[in-house]
């Protein structure tokens, strides 16, 4: 990409799930980890802060969240500090700013925060919050939230390609296996075979509790900086090489097809040429399973597999360690839970620890150089992706 | 509309506005379940308030009243908008128009919420939603499916849009699957 060269060199997660910890605590908790994690950053170098925050008004009826969550964390930006909100996908919003910051010469030593608090004593008042991600006025009086909304996406999916319950369940099942060796991931500790995913209780139907991704508190933050210092860092920066994205609706009257996912198929493409690569260059993605039925049709989207073959291409472990590209070693949302704001943050966090090596060995990708994180947000109306790559020159 | 504006009120309350004599529904109004309700604070309700004191679409929703789901069009470039709309997303004219949509539909794709419902609704659990084609107008509109359980509906099958009350005296709209 031409201009200044920007790389991830720093990353942090704390553990997600139902947190005893109000949005502030988990603000406070994020910053500590990172200057634990850097020690080389020094508070004052901060220069811009861009947070990452889905719903705080909802969650926890606070606004203004960007100072609130610089002072938080210790940092005083003085170049530019702001919120960005994209529903799910608000955390990689906090990256692309970031990242267009410091190319643009404006910054030069970022941090790109995602927090958010979703368990609320009130789990209707938690979910009315959801449905107002949709087109609130027209389809939030039917009740809509985002799980009848991929509900129909898998029920058109089955009936235009044959795509089984067996294979959205085997979506769930490597991701939770992968959340298994992530010890900040929700499900840490759960088990979900196959068999025990396909007698959990309809939530959508096709879609089961395990098909969807969870309610979850959690934050991370990534550190950014310009090619000049990222050697300070790290010897291992995760270089910004292309991004993308495309919106095409809101109201789901204008969904279209709900098998063929257009806008993405458009953003990677551009990602992707401005990264210089083809999809199958790729090492491993980190890609928004918000519901198995999405990781499904963003294999076809992204190119993996042809239309229609999403199901097969999980089950026959391709999307896996050994198969062609691991696909959210991470363990995904549907494994590390879906804390909005802060979910696209923990997926470049992810990149920045694979590219390092610094995971353990059972989600480690051999070997990788080339990773392309994706987030829809909302009915999958929105598409934002980035494609990074490990080490080497600027 | 005249007077106060409505009150918020969750659906499925204690009563319902009878329409009024001179009006002439095209479709019967549907009579809302009858249980104890309590009012939503107003950011948590999504049923809108359809008073021309709150908004510029207020047609939409006394046409409601008279029995009739519709939209607006453009008369410059004939869009056929979906949500009704005060300016045209092509042209960007205000002067748009008012037009009835078909009755008739055929569901595209459906599902059900039989968990995770929001706040008011949770009583309604489960509910079927689904994607129409309307017959007759190059639109697919999202809605509600009343008339029958989740698990009888069908992929393909006919379904009617019709208006229906609020107990708080709102009107909106859904789908009815035949009986």
């Amino acid at each position: 990409m031409s201009g200044r060269a920007v790389a991830v060199v720093g990353g942090v997660t704390t553990k997600w799930g139902v947190r005893s910890a109000t949005w502030p605590e988990l603000a406070q908790e994020v910053g500590a980890a990172l200057f634990r994690a850097v020690p080389e950053l020094r508070a004052e170098e901060v220069d811009s802060l861009f947070v990452g925050a889905a719903e705080p008004e909802r969650f926890a009826f606070q606004s203004h969240v960007a100072p609130l969550a610089a002072e938080q964390m210790g940092v005083r930006p003085h170049r530019i500090l702001q919120r960005t909100e994209l529903a799910c996908a608000s955390g990689q919003s906090a990256i692309r700013s970031a990242y267009a910051a410091i190319a643009s010469g404006l910054s030069d030593i970022a941090v790109a925060v995602g927090i958010e608090k979703m368990n609320i004593p009130s789990m209707a008042e938690a979910n009315s919050s959801m449905g107002c991600v949709m087109d609130r006025m027209w389809d939030g009086p039917h009740g809509a939230t985002a799980p009848p909304f991929f509900a129909m996406v898998a029920q058109r999916h089955m009936l235009e390609y044959g795509t089984t319950e067996e294979q959205l369940a085997a979506v769930s099942e490597k991701n939770h296996r992968f959340a298994n060796s992530n010890p900040s991931a929700q499900f840490h500790e759960k088990s979900f075979p196959r068999d025990k995913l396909l007698r959990l209780p309809l939530i959508a139907p096709p879609l089961r509790l395990g098909d969807c991704s969870s309610m979850t508190d959690g934050a991370a933050a990534v550190l950014l900086v310009g090619e000049e210092s990222a050697r300070r860092f790290t010897d291992t920066p995760a270089w910004i090489r292309g991004t993308g994205q495309y919106s095409d609706f809101h109201n789901l009257a204008h969904s279209g097809s709900l098998t063929d996912w257009v806008g993405l198929k458009t953003a990677s493409r551009e990602a992707l040429r401005r990264a210089g690569i083809g999809v199958h260059d790729l090492d491993f993605a980190e890609v928004h399973d918000c519901f198995s039925i999405s990781e499904i049709i963003e294999y076809e989207a992204l190119g993996l597999c042809g239309p229609g073959e999403g199901g097969r291409f999980v089950a026959d472990g391709r999307s896996s360690i050994g198969g062609e590209i691991v696909v959210n070693p991470r363990g995904g949302l549907l494994g590390c839970g879906h804390p909005l704001g802060a979910t696209g943050i923990g997926q470049a966090v992810e990149v920045f620890h694979q590219f390092a090596r610094t995971v353990p060995p059972a989600r480690q990708v051999p070997d990788p150089e080339w990773a392309l994180v994706h987030n829809l947000s909302g009915s999958a109306n929105v598409h934002s992706l980035m494609v990074y790559q490990r080490g080497g020159a600027a | 509309m005249s007077g106060e504006p409505p009150r918020p009120r969750r659906p499925g309350g204690a009563l319902s506005s009878e329409p009024r004599p001179e009006e002439t529904p095209k479709n019967p109004p549907v009579e809302p379940k009858a249980k104890p309700v309590e009012a939503l604070p107003f950011l948590l309700d999504f049923f809108p308030l359809e008073g021309a004191k709150e908004t510029r679409l207020s047609r939409f929703y006394e046409r409601l009243r008279e029995g009739r789901v519709s939209t607006t069009r453009c008369p410059r470039d004939l869009e056929l908008h979906w949500p009704p709309r005060t300016a045209c997303p092509k042209c960007h004219s205000e002067e748009l128009e008012w037009t009835d949509l078909p009755e008739k539909g055929r569901i595209y794709s459906f599902s059900a919420v039989l968990a995770g419902a929001p706040l008011g609704m949770e009583a309604e659990v489960p509910y079927a939603v689904g994607l129409v084609d309307l017959e007759g107008a190059p639109l697919r509109l999202f809605g509600r499916i009343e008339g029958r359980a989740w698990n009888a509906l069908h992929v393909g099958e006919s379904v009617r849009l019709e208006p229906y009350a609020l107990p708080d005296g709102r009107w909106f709209y859904r789908f009815r699957a035949a009986d």
